[in-house]
């Protein structure tokens, strides 16, 4: 579950910069993801953070949070923030980001989708950048820009293979099966297969 | 209808659709394996490849068909960044990794080109189907995974289509550590890799066997290809669609 500590102190970042940045600064802020694990699978998670003030006449300041060891399991969809924490934070300003990658989703009807975009940090797994859209003060959707392997390839963290329990896949459906895949036989090893047993059955 | 033989000192086990096969059919794909293995076969004094491991003959000089193999070998070797390797730690050229692979490879394109409806081969524990149609429409092949800590039973299954049609797996389960690592920490038991074609697959799974988590990672982002590790203590690691194919519950 190390993704989900990864994401949580991504979130939780972003949460606290969220507030940040809805309390008048638009520009980047830069965060520390230190010894984050790498975020191996899944889809982009949903956050959102307690519902603050909307944008009041705070006075400006950039947040420069740092998240906490990633030791707990940090759940992504209660990442909390409080406007006094960004309030507090010394100010510091980032160097600007690239542009946003993605395209801001349409607008809904009722509330505007406000993206912003953190700056590429660098980790020990490769480089991370981070989207949060954020409507009504609440973040609604923290999407991954960019994320690169040490030698600097792109990486689609959602095609990995992540942990699964067992009771996930065990089934009765391993029932009426054809053929079985193993580590290699040999022709001895093959009179004791799951394998050699379906060939008795069908011939 | 099915046909079994022994070869390259495992079984192959052959199933059809319906009906039946010609046996000159049958002839011709055990010919490509009982060829492979009198080619490459380290085991084999006579073979081409122990002939060039004692230096009598050189690569240059081998066959084409050993040539097109260490051809692809290499091509390998450079895609998984050395995790898959034509050569053994003493430098010899061993294709062992990549031979079976290619022999299943072969098999298929003689049964396609005899026009077999669908067909599903199994060579010690790798898989290719060709899903064909049938009077009753497509017949899926369901394969299964065998589990490393108890070989009795399997870890899951699911079905082949003509889009993931090969399934390989390695392991030290049986003939123990027979590949070479290059990732000290690694752990993983078994690996098994579906892919579009075998060689892919076969070489991918030695691959990771071989190097880990980082060349599960760069295996899975660069070629699209769904993999099940097992590692020493039984853990699974799988890929997103593979998962929800062999899982019971709806994601």
């Amino acid at each position: 579950m190390r993704k989900r500590a990864v994401f949580g102190s991504i979130v939780s970042s972003a949460a606290v910069l969220a507030v940040g940045w809805q309390i008048g600064v638009h520009d980047t802020a830069t965060t520390t993801l230190s010894d984050a694990a790498p975020a191996s699978a899944g889809g982009t998670p949903k956050a959102s953070a307690a519902p603050s003030t909307a944008a009041s006449a705070a006075p400006k300041a950039t947040a420069t949070p740092t998240p906490a060891q990633t030791a707990g399991p940090a759940t992504p969809a209660t990442a909390a923030a409080t406007p006094s924490a960004a309030a507090e934070a010394p100010a510091a300003s980032a160097a600007p980001s690239p542009a946003a990658a993605a395209p801001a989703p349409a607008p809904a009807p009722t509330a505007v989708d406000q993206n912003f975009t953190g700056s590429l940090i660098s980790t020990r797994y490769g480089t991370i950048q981070v989207q949060i859209t954020v409507n009504s003060g609440k973040i609604t959707e923290v999407t991954a820009l960019k994320l690169t392997d040490d030698g600097g390839r792109s990486v689609q963290i959602s095609a990995r293979a992540a942990p699964v329990l067992r009771s996930e896949v065990l089934s009765a459906q391993s029932a009426n099966v054809a053929s079985v895949s193993g580590a290699t036989y040999t022709s001895d090893g093959y009179l004791q297969s799951v394998q050699s047993a379906l060939d008795q059955a069908g011939l | 209808m099915q046909h079994v033989f022994e070869t390259m000192g495992t079984v192959v086990s052959l199933r059809f659709d319906e009906g039946s096969v010609a046996r000159s059919i049958l002839d011709d794909v055990e010919h490509v394996f009982r060829t492979a293995d009198t080619t490459f076969s380290l085991y084999n004094p006579a073979s081409e490849l122990s002939r060039i491991a004692r230096g009598e003959l050189t690569l240059t000089h081998s066959s084409e068909a050993v040539r097109d193999a260490y051809e692809r070998a290499v091509h390998w070797r450079n895609a998984t960044g050395g995790a898959f390797t034509a050569h053994r730690p003493d430098g010899v050229i061993d294709l062992s990794g990549i031979v079976k692979a290619l022999a299943i490879e072969a098999a298929g394109e003689i049964l396609d080109a005899a026009g077999s409806a669908g067909w599903l081969l199994n060579a010690g524990g790798d898989v290719l189907a060709r899903v064909g149609d049938t009077e009753s429409g497509k017949n899926a092949w369901r394969v299964g995974i065998v589990d490393p800590l108890d070989r009795t039973v399997l870890l899951c299954s699911f079905e082949l289509d003509e889009t993931r049609a090969a399934l390989a797996t390695s392991g030290t389960a049986e003939r123990g550590e027979h590949v070479w690592r290059t990732d000290a920490r690694q752990s993983f038991s078994q690996v098994s890799v579906l892919a579009p074609d075998i060689v892919t697959a076969d070489v991918l799974a030695t691959a990771i066997l071989s190097g880990g988590q980082q060349t599960s990672d760069l295996a899975t982002e660069q070629f699209g290809v769904e993999v099940l590790t097992v590692d020493a203590n039984g853990e699974l690691l799988i890929t997103p669609w593979l998962r929800n194919a062999v899982s019971t519950e709806p994601h």
